[in-house]
Order: C-alpha cells, then structure tokens, then sequence
C-alpha cells in the first residue's frame, strides 16, 4: 500500500467514523503516565503538560495529525520578501472561556509573556519586536530570516490565553487554571490523581460531543493497560511493546501504532580517540544489528534510523543504511589500528525512553563480538543531563546514549542544536563536540533559504554528509504504542505524543 | 555448646541453616552449575519460556535465565554481607560509645538517629544513589548507611543495660581504661544482638538492594543481579511471567532462609530480643 | 499525661530541625540542577542559568538555607520549583492520600496480625498454625511490587471484583492497603504468636488455667493483655516501613500520594518540595511515635508518664 492509499483509507474511516452519527455526552478518561508540571504555557516542558493544555488553551497555528501546518486562532499568514516580517491575521468572533475577546493586542500580550518561558527559544531572540497592526493583524519583526518560524507557532506550549487573567495575575505567580479559546474548559485538577476538563459550550468551532475529559495519571504502564483491560479508563499512552499482540488480540481493545518524532541514538565524543577516526565510527555502525534491536526489543514499534532525524520531518532524506555486517566492521577497525579493538564507557539512561536500559545491553554486546568492549554506565536522569552538559575539556564519556524529540517537525530543530559547533555543551546540546564545517554551513544556510524546496536541497546534503561522517550511532526512531476501548470513537493520536478529545465520543 | 543445641532443636532455623547453606554452594560454583554463559545474548531466543533447552526459560535478551540466576546468587549473596558489614562498621562504635560515655554526645547520636529514622529508608537510598551514582558498590554503600542507625540503637541499649553490670563496675574499679572496658567486656557481651541483627539484616539488604535494582538504580547490566532481573521483567510480566518469577523466587527464597535462621538465633541466644529486634 | 505530651513534642523540634539540615543539604548535593531537569535535553544555557538566579540558587549554601529556615518560621513552606505552587499545599494535598493508605495498613496489620498470632499461638504446632506462620514468611519476603501486581491481576483482571488502580471510594483501598500491608500482617503475627507463646508459659496464666477459668479468658484477658506492650511497639516501628513501602505501592496502585510526589521531586530536583515533604513525614513520624508511647498507658495503666 502506497502512502497515498493509506491516507485515503484513513479518510475513508474516519469519514464512516462521522458517518455513523456521534452520541454526544459522556465522560471519556484517558491515561497518561505523568502529572503535568504546569498548565501555564511558561511553565510547561513536557508532553503531557501540553496534551492536557492544548484542550484548554490553543495554539495559533495547528499542526494536523498529518503533519500539515493549519489555521487555528490565527487563520492567515504572510511572510516579507526578505524574511524579515511575518504578518499574523488573527481568527475574529473568538472568545475566552472568561468572556475576554481575541484580537491581535491578546496575541501579543501572550507573546510577549513567552520571552520569560521555560521554551522562550522557540521564537526568541529571533523575532525582535511584535507590533499590533490593526485589531485583529499582528507583525513579528525578526533580526534575520527565520524559516521554521511557521512550525515553531505550532508548538503546543505557545498557547494562547485570556489577556484578562495574564493582568490580574500577581507578580511571580503562574497560571495555575488557565483561561484559554479551546473546545474545553478547566474543571479541576487533584495532584497527582488527574485533571478533569469540561466542554465549551460557546467554542468558536465545531463543539465537542463529549461533556467532559479526565487525564488520569497511572505511572506504571502495566497498570494503566490493567485499567483498560478492565474498562476504567477509554484510552491510553505508552502500551509496552511485547504485549502488542494480545491487546491487538482482545476484543473490545484496539491497538494503535502511531509514529513518534523522537531518533534515538548514541553519540561519540568527537574530541577524543580512537572516535575522532571515521573508520572507528563507521565499525560502530556496522557492528551493531539495528534491525534485530528494532524487532526484538522495541517489538517493531518504531523504525531503524535512516538518517538523524525521523523520516516524517520535514527535510528528511533517506540515506544508505549500515547494514549488520561485523566482518565489515572489524576490518575497518584494523584498518584504524584497532585490530583487537578497545575499551571504552557507554553512558545510557533508564526508563527514560522505550526499553533504553535493554538497547543499551544489546549494543554493547555487539561491540563485544567486534572486539569493542564498552562499560555500561547509567544515571539518574537529572544526574545524566548534568553530566552531559559539560564543556569539551571536562567530558569524561567516550559514548552516550540520548533522544531527540523534533516537535515542530522542521529539520532544523533536530539537527542545528545537535550538531552546530556554536553549539557546543555547556551553550547548547551538541553534546559530543561534533564539529564540521560543511555542515556548519548547510545549517545555518538552512535556516535563512526562503524556499522549502531550497531548504530540502541543504537538509539533503546536510544529511549525507552527517551519515557518511558517521556523526552518531544510528539507532532509531520510536513509535507509539497506544491502546482504545472499542466504545471510544474519535479520539486523534497525535505524532506529538499526545491524544485529542475533540472530536471524540463515546459509542455506549 | 548448649546455643548450638538450642539452635538445631529449633526446626525452622535449621530449615533456613539449609537453604543459607545451599545458596552459598550455588554461589561457589555458580560457573560450574550453570549450562550456559550467564552473559550469551541472542534476540532470537528472547523471553523464551522454560524448556529443556532453557531449564528457567531465557530474558528479553534471549539469555539462559538459570545460568543467571545462579550467578546473581554471587552478587546478591556479596552485596547483602557488604552491605551488612559497612552498618555494622559504622554502626557499632558509635552506638557503644554514645551508650557508654552517655551525656552530650549520646544525646546528640540519638537525636542524629531519630533524624536518619524518620526518613523513609528507601527515600534515603535513592538520594545516596543519586549523589553517588548507580551500581553496584553505591548500592551497598546506600543500603550500608541506611542500616547504621538500627546498629546504633541496637548496641546502646545493650551497653546502656550492660554497663550497669557488676563485671564492669570491677573492671572500672581495678582502674582499666574506658576504650579497653568497652572493647573488651561490653561489646563482646553484645554480640547476641547483633548477631541476631545481622542475620535479620542480611535479609533485608537483599531485598533493598531488590528495591533499588527494581528502579534501575542498583547493579548495572550485565551482571545478573536478583532485583535488576525483578525489575527489567516486570514490563513482560503478563507475556513471559517466569521471567518474574524465578529471580523473585531466588529473592523470596533467600530472604526466607535469613528470617528463618534469624528468628532461631534470636530464640537460641537471647529470647529477650524479641521486642527490639 | 498532658505535660508529658507537650514535652515530648517539643523534645521534637530539635529533630525535626536537623531533619530540615539533612535534607537541605542532601538534595543540594545531588548533581544536576532544576532547570536542566525540568526543561530535558532541549535546556539552553541561558534558560538554566536564568532559573538558578530566579530561583536564588546561585546563593551561597547558608544563606539559602536561612531563607528557608526563615519562611519556616513564618509558616512558609516556600514554592515548588517545578509547579509554581505553595509546597504546603503541594505537601499536604498528597499527603492525606497516604495516610489514608499507610493508616489503613497499619490498622490492617494490627488487627490481622494480632488475631493470626493469637489464633496461632493457642494452638501451636497444628495445621493452621503452620500454615499462617508459612504464609507470613512468604508476605515478608514477596517484594511489594510483584505482589501488588500478581494482586491487580487475580482480583480485578481474573474476576473483576474490585478496581484495579486510583484512588476513589473505599473500595478502591482495598488492592493497594492489602499489599502495604503484606509484610506488617506478617511481622505482627509471628511477633505476637511468639510473644503470647512466651506469656502463656508464665506462672500467672498456668495460675488461671489451674483456677478452672476459661480458656478465652485467659488468653484473651491473661495472656494478650501482657503480650500487648511489645505488639504495639513493633507495631509503631512499622509505620516508618509502611511509608517507605508506600513509594512502590502508590507507583503500581497509582496513588497519588506523598511517596510518588517525593521521588519525582527528586528526580525533578525540585529542593522545595523535597524539603517539605519530608519535613511533614519526619513529623507524622514523631506524632506516631508519640501514640505508640501513649497507647503503653492504655494497655498497661500501671505505667506512669514523668
């Protein structure tokens, strides 16, 4: 089946999923397994946080589950000749759930709020200034042409809420029930336990069937499969991979398998022998069987890397794998001086990404067969990150393991702050010290190029050059491992890491 | 003699002398019990339930449960005495001294133990292994502190009884120094105590090092440890469930054996224990 | 009664207080830093050093802990690094969760400990005797996790009676506080049918016995009424492993308790809440400590408080 086809068919189900005439009422509990931080746009940093806040407080622009840019609360936009001016025509007839209207001076209070937020990045210090143009026009003045500025507007935590609350907000305090456009409002929120949000009877768009939604979090994925094996909550996150089959096998529960934006890989640090030497990074990417790990360990959710970011990026361009070739990989090790190979540390962390302790094993004992032995060493999380931010002269690791979630879907955000030599630890998260200058280059070319087409051409090359230079281990690319009850119809699950109650009902 | 006696005439005790025992076998020739490599990893076998060829079936890595299990006997075995030993080392001196010399000092230990109590332990292991980082020797030099402070409370109430003793009162009288009254007639006269302590102990540390390989934070892999194995199984739990079951089996099987042997030491050299131990 | 009450709560406050010191400078030991922890790998420099200054973590270490000393005093708890909100309220809305439950097991170990023990000490050696005393090992050597798991499955997947994670109704209790429970049921039982054994063969019970007065009586009010002194002080010993076993109960049961709260602190590096949390725990710790030591009057009128 050609994608093409596979996406007809997705029209042709969901269109038959409308057809068959949506109950509304009811409440639908989805699980997830972490409490958000926050609900205020500055506050938030994670998935969760902007799964629950999207239903509240929407984003500008939207980025459909088929990864096309949409309009949301803002329904146009142009941008100058030069790159230097985005002009954004806001939605009008929008209201907040506290009455407040959206004009273009409440999209730039919210903006301007976002400076001070935890992902300010995502549009600071690039744009410059923000001027109100007329009632419902916002322009963003940038300091240099800016392209994944458009996807960037996308993102979940650039929410919009009441300019009325943002006033009567005491000085140092956060949002703590945010007061947004979306088709649901806040209801109530216990710690730990869930969050409950209601419909918006007055939402400028299509209403929602269902009168409520409850984000229930459940830790431990077993347990959360248990409460939907058992009918206590409709849907759920993170299915573990080997129980795949049985769920897909229950009646009652169906199982879905939803692409994820995050390449998982491991790095080299490039500063120091033996990786500085091509030949060794290359061996590394021989010697291990990416497609045994992506079948076995991950149950084939997923996908083998075929470049550094994962191919529904935009920019992305397939490259010619490393097939599994050990022979291949001790000779080039030979050639590199390293005939019987050589010891070396491999950093990874736990829990932190789909069976990564597991992935972490198996690579290593495929370094071993090659003559490579590597010292697993893992870290709390936090302890992790703060071990891998240090400068070049204190980095201890020869190799770590680490994800990269590439949330706007612009090749720029998976590669510029991974690979850019100004972006070296402790500034950004080039980590491993890469450094190149042709990539250099093409990265920053990419940024400024007005055209995609143009843009595609740099990411290609930028690409090739990456893959041949052996920049990383290549791994993969996770999936998503959700699950439904049958009786839960519409739910939207999202390449982002999160699912949408909007358009969802309950068949019951 | 009559201690020894008391302890085979106690039937459980003897029951968990045995298992000790057998573990300890396993645990010496682990190589030469095992049909496999411990280490021998092959995706294809993987979560393979018990058969003839893999007696305990294999891990999500295709490798021979058995021949892990009995390995981990090592590390688990090594990790609860070490981390026994470093309470016990840590713990005693203190506790000995603070019920001996009483006063300020004491005072402060008990303050110092009442803090290091009221935390729950478990809290304080994470946060050991946090600072120190995962693995196996930072496994038992968290596990280690977090007994101290039951060794401190332990030992001072047996010197705070002990020290009112006439042999002691004796001793001071023909002038012998403090450090040598307290090395040479009160602590051997607590050995009771902490022998039983110990014993409780070593099954404790099993299961805290269980605890804190569960949450990935103990001994790393490769090496076959009891709770790492507990804790990578339980995402197959519902599709290979021997994965769970024979590490916990070995973890509750251990476990048992300590409590058991314990619990007849206790009988066997100082009833009296039974309330504060 | 009173006087001694008052006393020894404020015999607490110098606990309580190097608890606070402990605390604050074990969580500021660990490495990594909030802002690094809470934003993951896509933190920018700026950003983090932006927070560690709003957050006055670029302080040194003493006059951070005297602001927080400071606050104390004032009743403040200060504010959660990675939420925003008051850490009182933070604290306190997770804690009632596990009260709820630790209480709950610790009623449940007291009660169905003791009566197993009793049961099995007025006849020992016979079948259920051994059977409970079997039983009890194996609840003290099961890890809390596999057990809540193997639990969930049999009672809520197999047959459907009870639900199996959350919190809500009573009914929802039930799972969780049977499993935090496990290995206290099991301590108390052993404890108490070895210590009634011990009180059985004393001179006064053979006295009552040879006096002709019932059995139950004299188990019940001869025998148990001695045992009790030691049962409640073991008892009081395990609230402190209920709540350490409370931290991998509320992770399987999904309990939105203090447990959790305080291991994704940690892992979050949120100091405030850290501190906090334990801070309430070290003090619902003495307050149980204090019950315990009452509750000896209750059992035993003959004991004085001086």
């Amino acid at each position: 089946m050609t994608r093409k086809t596979l996406l007809l068919a997705c029209v042709l189900l969901v269109g038959l999923g409308a057809w068959a005439a949506p109950k509304p009422g009811g409440e639908m509990v989805i699980g997830f397994g972490t409490d958000p931080e926050s609900l205020d746009p500055n506050k938030i940093t994670s998935a969760p946080a902007g799964m629950v806040l999207t239903h509240i407080a929407e984003t500008l622009l939207l980025m459909t589950e088929d990864l096309k840019v949409a309009p949301l609360l803002v329904e146009n936009w142009t941008i100058s000749e030069d790159g230097l001016n985005v002009l954004l025509y806001v939605r009008k007839g929008v209201v907040f759930h506290d009455g407040a209207p959206l004009n273009a001076e409440a999209v730039k209070v919210n903006l301007e709020r976002f400076r001070k937020s935890t992902y300010a990045f995502l549009l600071f210090p690039r744009v410059n200034t923000i001027d109100v143009v007329d009632e419902y026009t916002v322009r963003l003045n940038l300091d240099k042409p800016f392209a994944p500025l458009i996807a960037h507007l996308t993102h979940n935590f650039v929410a919009i809420v009441s300019p009325k609350q943002i006033a009567e907000l005491p000085e140092g305090k956060d949002i703590a029930e945010p007061v947004g456009t979306g088709p649901f409002k806040f209801d109530k929120w216990v710690r730990g336990d869930y969050v409950r949000i209601v419909r918006n009877d007055n939402y400028w768009g299509e209403k929602p069937y269902l009168d409520s939604v409850v984000f229930k979090v459940v830790p431990s994925d077993a347990t959360r499969l248990v409460l939907l094996e058992t009918g206590q909550i409709h849907a759920m996150m993170r299915v573990p991979p080997l129980d795949a089959p049985r769920v897909a096998a229950t009646k009652g529960l169906e199982l879905l398998q939803i692409p994820s934006v995050r390449t998982i890989y491991i790095a080299f640090n490039y500063q120091k022998a033996p990786f500085t030497d091509v030949r060794v990074r290359q061996a590394i990417n021989y010697a291990v069987d990416k497609e045994a790990i992506v079948k076995e360990i991950l149950g084939g959710v997923g996908g083998v890397s075929d470049a550094a970011i994962m191919p529904l990026v935009f920019g992305h361009s397939p490259q010619e794998p490393y097939k599994y070739d050990p022979e291949k990989a001790k000779s080039l090790l030979a050639d590199a001086g390293f005939p019987k190979g050589f010891k070396c540390t491999l950093y990874h962390p736990t829990g932190r990404y789909m069976k990564d302790a597991a992935v972490a094993e198996a690579v290593q004992a495929y370094l071993l067969e090659v003559g490579i032995e590597a010292q697993l060493i893992t870290m709390e999380w936090a302890a992790y990150l703060a071990f891998l931010r240090k400068p070049v002269n204190e980095a201890t690791f020869d190799m770590f393991m680490l994800g990269w979630g590439c949330v706007t879907l612009d090749a720029d955000y998976g590669l510029f702050a991974l690979f850019h030599t100004s972006e070296w630890a402790p500034v950004g998260s080039n980590r491993s010290f890469y450094s190149n200058p042709t990539v250099d280059s093409l990265l920053e070319l990419g940024r400024v190029a007005p055209d995609p087409t143009s843009r595609k051409a740099i990411y290609a090359s930028a690409l090739k050059t990456l893959w041949e230079d052996a920049g990383w281990l290549y791994l993969h690319y996770e999936g998503q491992l959700n699950a439904q009850r049958t009786v839960a119809k519409g739910l939207i699950h999202h390449p982002r890491e999160y699912i949408l109650a909007h358009k969802a009902w309950l068949d019951q | 003699m009559h201690i020894l006696k008391r302890l085979v005439k106690h039937r459980l005790a003897l029951v968990g002398m045995w298992v000790i025992l057998a573990f300890l076998v396993v645990a010496a020739f682990a190589p030469q019990l095992s049909p496999r490599d411990p280490l021998k990893f092959s995706l294809a076998n993987k979560l393979k339930p018990p058969s003839a060829e893999f007696v305990l079936g294999t891990d999500e890595l295709g490798r021979d449960l058995l021949s892990r299990v009995l390995h981990g006997t090592r590390v688990s075995l090594m990790m609860a005495v070490v981390s026994v030993a470093l309470g016990l080392a840590l713990g005693t001196p203190v506790g000995a001294l603070s019920g001996f010399y009483g006063g300020a000092p004491d005072i402060l230990t008990q303050r110092l133990v009442d803090i290091l109590m009221a935390f729950p332990g478990i809290l304080l292991a994470i946060m050991v292994v946090a600072v120190l980082g995962p693995g196996l020797w930072n496994t038992m030099l968290a596990v280690g502190i977090s007994f101290a402070p039951t060794y401190v409370r332990v030992v001072r109430s047996s010197v705070l009884e002990i020290r009112e003793r006439e042999f002691v009162e004796a001793a001071r009288a023909v002038g012998t120094s403090n450090l040598t009254i307290v090395r040479r007639h009160i602590l051997p006269n607590c050995l009771a105590p902490l022998i039983v302590l110990s014993t409780l102990q070593m099954a404790n540390a099993i299961l805290w090092a269980a605890g804190l390989g569960f949450l990935g934070l103990g001994a790393q892999p490769p090496t076959p440890e009891w709770g790492t194995m507990l804790g990578r199984s339980q995402d197959y739990i519902r599709i290979a469930p021997h994965y769970a079951l024979f590490p916990g089996a070995a973890i509750a099987l251990a476990v048992l054996g300590f409590n058991l042997l314990g619990d007849g030491l206790r009988d066997a050299l100082d009833p009296r224990l039974r309330g504060r131990l | 009664m009173i006087q001694y009450t008052i006393r020894r709560l404020f015999l607490a406050i110098p606990t309580l207080f190097g608890v606070t010191l402990l605390v604050f400078s074990m969580v500021r030991m660990l490495p990594g830093d909030p802002a690094q922890a809470m934003a993951g790998v896509h933190a920018t420099r700026e950003y983090i050093e932006q927070v560690r200054r709003t957050l006055g973590l670029d302080q040194p270490l003493h006059i951070q802990y005297g602001r927080f000393m400071l606050g104390l005093f004032r009743g403040d708890l200060g504010t959660s690094i990675r939420t925003g909100l008051p850490v009182s309220q933070e604290v306190w809305s997770r804690m009632l969760p596990t009260l709820e439950l630790t209480l709950v097991s610790l009623f449940l170990a007291t009660f169905l400990g003791v009566a197993v023990g009793v049961i099995s000490s007025t006849k020992p050696y016979s079948v259920f005797d051994y059977a409970s005393m079997f039983g009890a090992l194996v609840g003290l050597s099961v890890p809390v996790f596999w057990l809540g798991l193997m639990l969930m499955l049999l009672f809520s997947v197999r047959l459907g009676w009870l639900p199996a994670a959350g919190r809500g109704g009573p009914i929802n209790l039930i799972l969780p506080s049977v499993t935090l429970a496990a290995s206290s049921v099991a301590l108390v039982a052993r404890f108490t049918r070895s210590t009634m054994l011990e009180v059985m063969r004393q001179d006064y019970v053979n006295t009552a016995r040879a006096k002709g007065v019932r059995q139950s009586t004299v188990v019940m009010r001869h025998a148990l009424r001695n045992a009790l002194i030691p049962i409640v002080t073991i008892i009081g010993l395990r609230f402190g492993a209920l709540l350490s076993g409370a931290v991998l109960t509320e992770n399987v049961f999904a309990w939105p308790g203090v447990g959790r709260l305080m291991v994704e602190s940690i892992s979050a590096r949120d100091y405030p809440v850290v501190q906090g949390a334990v801070l309430m725990l070290a003090l619902a710790f003495v307050v149980i400590n204090l019950v315990v030591d009452l509750l000896y009057g209750v059992v035993n009128p003959r004991i004085q408080y001086d």
